[in-house]
């Protein structure tokens, strides 16, 4: 029992953890970067109610929301080749493993996205376009330069939120094999035969970047009170 | 100047402008009276194509526009010779005082920047706001909301300005300068629309006074006309719950 979790052997993996951060991130950054991408052609298709594309969205919509994570993953993993080689012939089997991985996360950010920026448009009211109308802008105009600014501040909370999830989230990126944070927790602690060890050593490195990014949305969304003051009408 | 021809506009089964035709002058500042629900909101709506009449037609500035079927570029043409002043301001929340104003000249107008700024700088000067430039809508009282409103609307120069009950959203002791800054528009001998329940300001900016009710025009004249000896006993009956006792009409 004394053995359970030794303290030196977490300081021994923690820098080797540390090193797989890249791989978190990596997923992260990308996935919401196509996610925010794919998100606003989503969010207009759903806003301007586009047919045939906003019946498709709102399907897409229902499945990413209402499926697992790791169900998402394991069909892009096995059905994206799949797909790909029927469509096209061309056998991308062989890719890299974080490709299908990085893929999978950034669809189901899409839907997650996509309805984030549409909420925060739709809550801006209708004055403020009014308004915009009303000193001759056109929509587009109105949207660029009033409403779309103002989204950007309302959907910074449930950004923020979504953001810290899908950092939570690629803790199932293992299950395909990538060495991530856990992916390496896990060969480490095999290797040593003390998973433990490696899991919380994971666990702190989850807690603090996740502290962290709350601290730093939260800063933005402070500093913008400052300077907008809190948006009421 | 501003004629406008048989509008008509219903919400559902309500029929809020029942048909309304009106003719304003160049220069002339006319005060529409009524009671609430009466429709005048609407009608001031329709005017900037912010709600689509469901017949009838506007002549504007020598251009005849059909209100319930004009094409796009109709509507922008007519919202550029058009401004609005909102009861609730409606001043865009990301953009400061300056920011406000500024937008529709640069963004509708193409103004060039420095240009733009210059004259908003002008406009809010003369609005008595030197000292808000910089300020955001959420750190500005209502009276200042509204004259950066009044500020947003009449640097862009239009052929006309639609107050739509420009003070009743704010408190009793911020009226009175947002008052005299409406009058300050109204000297330049810009055409106006007012819509107001102050009725000692509207018979010191009117030159005419429209009375509404139940989505109609009951009565129209000159100031002295309507608020000295009305002809219609439904606007005798409004004024007289709204005038001081001494009208004694
Ligand atoms: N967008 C709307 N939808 C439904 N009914 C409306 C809408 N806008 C106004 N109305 C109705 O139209 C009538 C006239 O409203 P309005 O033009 O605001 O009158 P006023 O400005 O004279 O008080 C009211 O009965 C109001 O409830
Ligand atoms: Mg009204």
């Amino acid at each position: 029992m004394n053995d359970f979790l030794s303290v030196s052997r977490m300081i021994t993996a923690f820098p080797k953890l540390l090193a797989s951060l890249s791989v978190t991130f990596e997923i992260v950054a990308i996935a919401i970067l196509v996610g925010l991408f794919l998100g606003i052609f989503i969010a207009i298709i759903r806003m301007f109610r586009i047919p045939v594309l906003n019946q498709v969205m709102t399907v897409y919509i229902s499945f990413m929301r209402g499926t697992p994570l790791i169900i998402q993953l394991y069909l892009v993993y096995y059905g994206l080749p799949m797909l790909v080689y029927n469509l096209f012939g061309v056998d991308i089997n062989g890719w890299n493993k974080l490709f299908f991985i990085i893929t999978a996360y950034a669809l189901n950010e899409a839907a997650f996205l996509g309805e984030i920026i549409r909420g925060a448009i739709l809550a801006v009211p209708e004055l403020q376009t009014e308004a915009g109308y009303s000193t001759g802008m056109t929509y587009f105009q109105t949207f660029i330069h009033v409403v779309f600014p103002q989204a950007i501040r309302i959907a910074i909370p449930s950004f923020s939120t979504d953001l810290i999830g899908l950092f939570q989230g690629t803790s199932l990126a293992f299950l395909l094999g990538a060495v991530d944070v856990i992916g390496k927790a896990r060969i480490v602690g095999n290797n040593s035969g003390h998973v433990l060890d490696t899991y919380v050593d994971a666990a702190i490195i989850f807690i603090v970047i996740s502290v962290l990014l709350e601290f730093i949305f939260h800063k933005i969304q402070k500093r913008g009170d400052v300077v907008y003051g809190k948006l009421q009408n | 100047m501003l004629s406008l021809a048989h509008i008509k506009k219903s919400f559902g089964k309500t029929e809020v402008l029942k048909d309304v035709s009106l003719s304003i002058k160049k220069g002339e500042v006319v005060v529409i009276l009524g009671p609430s629900g009466s429709g005048k909101t609407t009608l001031l709506r329709c005017v900037d194509f912010l709600e689509k009449a469901d017949s009838g037609t506007m002549t504007i500035s020598g251009t005849t526009v059909d209100l319930h079927r004009a094409k796009r570029s109709e509507i922008l043409d007519v919202r550029k010779k058009v401004a609005f002043v909102f009861q609730c301001y409606g001043l865009f929340r990301n953009k400061t005082a300056l920011g406000n104003v500024a937008l529709g000249l640069t963004v509708s107008r193409k103004m060039p920047k420095e240009e733009a700024l210059k004259k908003s700088k002008e406009m809010l000067d003369w609005v008595m706001l030197s000292d808000k430039y910089d300020s955001y809508p959420s750190q500005l009282s209502g009276g200042q909301q509204q004259r950066v409103g009044i500020a947003r609307a009449a640097v862009l120069n239009p052929d006309i300005i639609l107050f739509d009950e420009p003070t009743s959203a704010l408190d009793p002791e911020l009226i009175g300068e947002t008052l005299q800054v409406i009058k300050r528009v109204a000297k330049t001998g810009i055409t106006m629309v007012v819509v107001t329940h102050e009725m000692q300001f509207a018979k010191e900016i009117a030159s005419q006074v429209i009375f509404m009710e139940d989505g109609y025009i009951v009565e129209e004249g000159t100031a002295d006309e309507v608020f000295s000896s009305p002809k219609e006993s439904r606007t005798k009956q409004f004024l007289s719950r709204v005038l001081p006792p001494e009208y004694n009409l």
